[in-house]
């Protein structure tokens, strides 16, 4: 079950889509964490400006107006609406600086005796709330003087929290820093004070990590979603392989008409079902041969033996003179011959069908062959009152021995047979380029063309009912195909009612 | 009894219309189909015996053109063995079917029994008052008694007895007892009644004058 098509589908969608959704989960969270901190940036930055004003007795800095919410923004905190109102405008008329960009010093002469502010300060209550207690987030603040030593701190601020490194002496900018579970935002005044804000990240970690179950709870929805989807997708994609098994199985089991149905003809399913369809096509009619081949040898030799066991069973039925006994053993004799004859041609059949080419391999020469075959069979010509006109030219050509000379006196025992009393038989050999050529030719009766295609086929005959007779078999031409096509030649067969037949083997030439 | 033998075998032919002759049948033969159908369709024949594979008309063209025209019995004998053939042969009005190679003894058993349904008898002993007739042993008793009977006068009664009730003409008689070679028998029809009334008794065979005689059931 586990090594089925649609169960490796299904976990290879499963894969995909964990890593799809987990990829996208992750870049979704960071960017939410990412906001975040830049959110309590800004309320830090807040914070240090506002002290930084303090410490110098003015007005707070002025920061920018707050970012727009990205990603989840952070509920603003009763201090951030506070702080939200436009700042009254600076007294020294500045315009308001930029965040993290060092404020101008006003010129010594102007704003002296600002510049050496009280080193104490106290957060007035409109901006205590900065830093009230709060229950998500309590900001802390602690500020050092110039000289490293500690000017004031929050009850809150933590113990850890230690005088931050200040890399160049003119650098006034607003830093950053992670410190334990916190966020820190520091600058150092122009005079070298040092003002520190801070706030414990553990409310925003809380805050995050909610956002990541239900981040992960979504993609879990999703991903058996998506699973689901994909079992039904799979299910559909898998039903035409299932009808294609099905109708494979009906047709091993026997019901060799049965055919793949397909609903689409051009998909890759139905191309396959095509070819099987056309492979079946072609093993239900070989399998059609097969069948009509043993029915035919099985009638071929039902013929004979009905003449043995009626003429035994007739003859048995009284008491008969020796002359009856004997003719009735001579007729029991013939057809048991005719029997013989069969039976061997069936066999030499079954050998070409169940053995690949494997007899000796010897140069043969066709004229050589003929002559053997008109000399064997010149009582049967003879009898019929047949001339044989032959014009033998050498014709080499390499196979087997045995095989060649029974195709030759099959073509010319055909063409003895079927021929009109005193007729002609041509039997002609030649070496065209590449090619070996046997013709033979009979002045017969000739075969109609509609029975042409069919005269190679086994037990085929043009006279339905001229079985058996003398010795012939109807497999006499089915033979001589098979021998030629087992040495790669070609054979074919021109005919005109009553001129005659001829029949044309061409076989590769043996090389010089 | 008169048979029709058409079978393309030569050997088969012969040594079929031999058995048949020496059980007494009379027996004319035919070679190819068209010949076999133009006898059938002459003579009426007791049981035609057909083969499938003929020259020029096959079996099955026979079978149906000879239908058109008479009910005579038909046996196919062929070595066409497959189911469908079978039914094919039977459907197209072959009354029977027997296949290549066959027991002698069993298609002689089915051409009686064609015989004898196509005369409306069930029985293969012949009962008549006090006659039986075994058509099987060709055994005639009277009484009890074996009567013994040469051959001809033999058919000439198993014919009539088949047929009792009916007035069986002497043409009749000839058309079913002797075949197209053999027409040495009808001078002797006479005699042979005369010879068969000897032996089973005056009135056991009657003629009915200018139409033939009878065998009253």
């Amino acid at each position: 079950m586990f090594q089925s098509i649609r169960f490796r589908l299904q976990f290879w969608l499963a894969i995909l889509l964990l890593l799809v959704l987990s990829g996208f989960a992750a870049t979704v969270y960071q960017l939410r964490r990412t906001n975040e901190i830049k959110q309590i940036d800004e309320e830090l930055d807040k914070r240090v400006a506002a002290i930084s004003g303090l410490l110098r007795g003015g007005p707070p800095r002025r920061r920018e107006a707050p970012a727009p919410p990205f990603l989840g923004a952070p509920k603003a905190s009763p201090g951030d609406q506070e702080f939200n109102r436009p700042p009254p405008p600076p007294p020294d008329g500045f315009p308001p600086p930029r965040r993290g960009e060092r404020r101008e010093r006003p010129p010594f002469a102007k704003g002296g005796p600002r510049d050496f502010a009280p080193r104490d300060f106290e957060i007035p209550p409109d901006q205590g709330n900065l830093f009230a207690p709060n229950p998500e987030r309590a900001y802390y603040f602690v500020v050092w003087s110039r000289d490293g030593s500690l000017l004031k701190r929050s009850a809150e601020a933590p113990a850890s929290t230690s005088l931050p490194t200040r890399s160049d002496r003119t650098d006034t900018r607003t830093h950053f820093r992670n410190l334990a579970d916190n966020r820190e935002a520091y600058h150092y005044t122009e005079l070298g004070d040092c003002i520190l804000a801070g706030v414990s990240l553990s409310a925003v970690d809380g805050e995050l990590h909610r956002f990541a179950i239900g981040l992960a709870i979504a993609g879990l929805s999703i991903l058996l979603l998506g699973l689901a989807c994909g079992w039904w997708v799979t299910a559909r994609a898998i039903r035409p392989i299932e009808q294609i098994s099905a109708a494979a199985q009906r047709i091993s089991a026997g019901n060799l008409e049965e055919r793949i149905q397909v609903s689409d003809r051009r998909g890759e399913l139905g191309q396959l079902a095509k070819v099987l369809n056309a492979t079946f096509g072609r093993l239900a009619t070989a399998f059609a041969r097969q069948k009509q081949f043993t029915g035919d040898a099985a009638h071929e030799l039902r013929t004979p033996l009905a003449v043995i066991i009626s003429e035994a069973q007739t003859v048995l039925a009284r008491p008969r003179d020796a002359a009856e006994y004997r003719e009735a053993v001579e007729i029991c004799l013939d057809a048991a011959q005719q029997m013989k004859h069969l039976t061997e041609s069936l066999l030499r059949l079954a050998r070409f069908d169940n053995e690949p080419m494997n007899g000796t391999q010897q140069r043969v020469d066709l004229a050589e062959l003929c002559r053997i075959s008109i000399e064997r069979t010149a009582s049967f010509t003879k009898e019929r009152s047949v001339t044989i006109d032959s014009n033998l030219a050498a014709a080499e050509v390499v196979g087997d021995a045995a095989l060649l000379q029974q195709l030759a006196a099959n073509l010319l025992s055909n063409a003895i047979y079927y021929n009109k009393k005193g007729g002609t038989v041509g039997v002609s050999t030649r070496a065209e380029t590449n090619q070996a050529v046997m013709e033979v030719t009979d002045t017969g009766i000739g075969i109609p063309n509609e029975e042409l295609p069919y005269i190679f086929d086994r037990f085929y005959r043009v006279d339905k009912s001229r079985s058996a007779e003398e010795g012939r078999s109807g497999l006499g031409l089915a033979i001589c195909q098979e021998i030629v096509e087992r040495h790669r030649g070609s054979i074919a067969v021109t005919s005109a009612m009553d001129v005659g037949t001829t029949f044309t083997v061409r076989l590769p030439l043996a090389s010089a | 009894m008169r048979v029709l033998l058409v079978e393309d075998e030569p050997r088969l032919l012969r040594s079929l219309a031999k058995a048949l002759r020496e059980e007494g049948y009379a027996v004319d033969t035919a070679s190819a189909g068209d010949d076999g159908l133009y006898k059938a369709e002459t003579y009426d024949y007791d049981v035609v015996v057909l083969d499938v594979m003929l020259p020029r008309l096959d079996g099955w063209e026979v079978l149906q053109r000879l239908r058109k025209e008479k009910q005579t019995p038909v046996l196919m004998l062929t070595a066409r063995d497959a189911l469908k053939d079978r039914v094919r042969g039977l459907d197209l009005g072959a009354d029977d079917y027997l296949i290549k190679p066959f027991d002698l003894s069993e298609l002689l058993a089915r051409i009686r029994a064609l015989i004898r349904r196509a005369a409306g008898q069930a029985s293969a002993k012949l009962e008549l008052t006090d006659v039986s007739i075994d058509t099987r042993t060709r055994l005639v008793t009277r009484q009890g008694e074996t009567v013994a009977l040469t051959a001809r006068e033999y058919r000439i009664l198993e014919y009539l007895a088949l047929h009792r009730g009916e007035v069986v003409s002497r043409t009749a008689l000839l058309d079913h007892l002797a075949d197209e070679n053999n027409d040495s028998l009808s001078n002797l029809v006479d005699v042979h009644i005369f010879s068969l009334r000897k032996k089973l008794g005056r009135d056991f065979i009657k003629t009915r004058r200018g139409l033939g005689y009878v065998i009253e059931s």
